[in-house]
């Protein structure tokens, strides 16, 4: 009976807490996409259209590491046992992507563009059952700079 | 090709479901299956104790030395007063097996019968029932658990609830402590019939023993005193023992039914002091 009380108190916090985060996170991200809007970053090996002479190009990262909550891996391990999409996850997953590039663009705000632009995903506690587990996305690419730039693109 | 910035209309890489939606369909979906492949083993744990014989039994747990370790044991006076007594009861029953009494110091209120016929006593029982005829019924009670198999049926069970969690989704997950929990609550409401039965049993020793059932329902009668204000109707659905008042009335019902008599009860202090 204790053991019930103690899960699903467990349940309730993490969907709690963890929906709060989430909905903030979403909130942070669609605002900051929205204030990056002007960097255009492809996965494309050229850069876009014209935009003269390239003065310098560089390795830009971003990385973030998000946790699972409580609810969510109670729900993941539900699904283990019916099979199907693991929804619970792929707002997790949504959010350590689109942060990571956006952390990636707010590293070089003054790139003409970022190219090239690829994403890596690895669990942390891999294997570990007994853990919560967090996902690591890192996203990487290079950041571009033309000359009519040039006065903003020294690099820090 | 130009180039034309702008963010998508919607997410399409996430589902909008409502996750307790999920939540509650998935978890319905388990104690669904859960409660009934436990009801279908159930039925055939209560098949194979049927079929082994008390003797059968009495070797399988000869060989087993189980380490019980429920506190102190209490003094030998105490230990053979209530041996005594479980003894003189032996006339009125059928049970093959040696049923070794342990005394054990606690303030817990209860007895049980463990696998191996031997029945533990809390020394808390000893301190709430005032005579030798209340004591004989909490012993016979557990008489009756062995001799309607009871302590088999119970071991199957908690093996078949482990398995069954275990197989699911690994030993000690949060999901399988969830799972138990929810097979506890359904075991509950299977203990109590046999509960019920067992109390049947008693009565039936008492009365043979000493001819009249009074003091059947004196346990009962100071759990419930004990108990007083802290009665709420809706928790008793979760106790594995039925609700206090209906043992008792069941008891008198059964009495009545069966023309048992009430007679005088022994008073215990006057036979040994504790």
């Amino acid at each position: 009976m204790e053991n019930l009380a103690i899960v699903a108190v467990f349940i309730a916090l993490g969907y709690f807490f963890g929906r709060m985060a989430e909905s903030r996170h979403y909130q942070s991200i669609h605002e900051r996409e929205q204030a990056f809007l002007h960097l255009p970053t492809t996965s494309s090996k050229k850069p876009l259209g014209h935009i003269g002479p390239i003065t310098q190009a560089r390795l830009v990262q971003g990385n973030v590491v998000i946790s699972v909550d409580y609810f969510k891996r109670f729900l993941a391990t539900l699904r283990n046992i019916f099979g199907g999409t693991i929804q619970a996850y792929e707002t997790l997953l949504d959010r350590a992507r689109r942060e990571a590039v956006l952390r990636l663009k707010e590293s070089c705000p003054d790139a003409d563009q970022i190219i090239n632009l690829r994403l890596e995903t690895s669990s942390i506690s891999k294997g570990d059952t007994e853990r919560i587990g967090s996902v690591e996305v890192l996203a990487y690419g290079t950041a571009i700079y033309s000359q009519q730039n040039t006065s903003q693109a020294a690099p820090q | 090709m130009k180039y034309q910035s702008s963010l998508p209309e919607h997410n399409d890489n996430v589902s909008h479901q409502h996750p307790v939606r999920e939540f509650a369909l998935l978890m319905l979906g388990v104690i669904g299956f859960i409660l009934l492949s436990f009801w279908i083993l159930g039925f055939f744990v209560d098949l194979a104790v049927d079929s082994i014989s008390p003797k059968d039994e009495a070797e399988l747990f000869a060989e087993i030395d189980i380490d019980w370790d429920f506190g102190e044991k209490s003094s030998i006076q105490k230990q053979t007063r209530v041996q005594q007594i479980l003894d003189a009861l032996r006339l009125c029953h059928d049970i093959p097996f040696a049923t070794p009494v342990t005394v054990v110091e606690s303030k817990d209120i209860n007895a049980m019968a463990l696998p191996g016929g031997r029945i533990v006593v809390f020394s808390g029982l000893l301190d709430s029932i005032k005579s030798s005829n209340g004591l004989a019924f909490v012993l016979a009670h557990e008489l009756g658990h062995f001799k309607n198999r009871d302590h088999l049926r119970s071991i199957g069970r908690g093996i078949v609830l482990a398995a069954l969690s275990t197989l699911l989704t690994g030993a000690n997950s949060s999901i399988s402590q969830m799972l138990t929990s929810t097979m506890t609550l359904g075991q509950a409401k299977y203990s109590q019939s046999r509960e019920s039965k067992a109390d049947e049993t008693a009565l039936q020793i008492l009365n043979c023993h000493y001819g009249h059932v009074g003091g059947a329902t004196e346990l009962f009668e100071a759990l419930q005193e004990q108990e007083g204000a802290w009665n709420f109707g809706m928790l008793h659905y979760f106790d594995t023992h039925p609700e206090l008042q209906n043992r008792i009335n069941a008891i008198y019902h059964l009495s009545k039914e069966r023309d048992y008599q009430v007679g005088k009860t022994q008073s215990l202090d006057n036979s040994v002091s504790f």
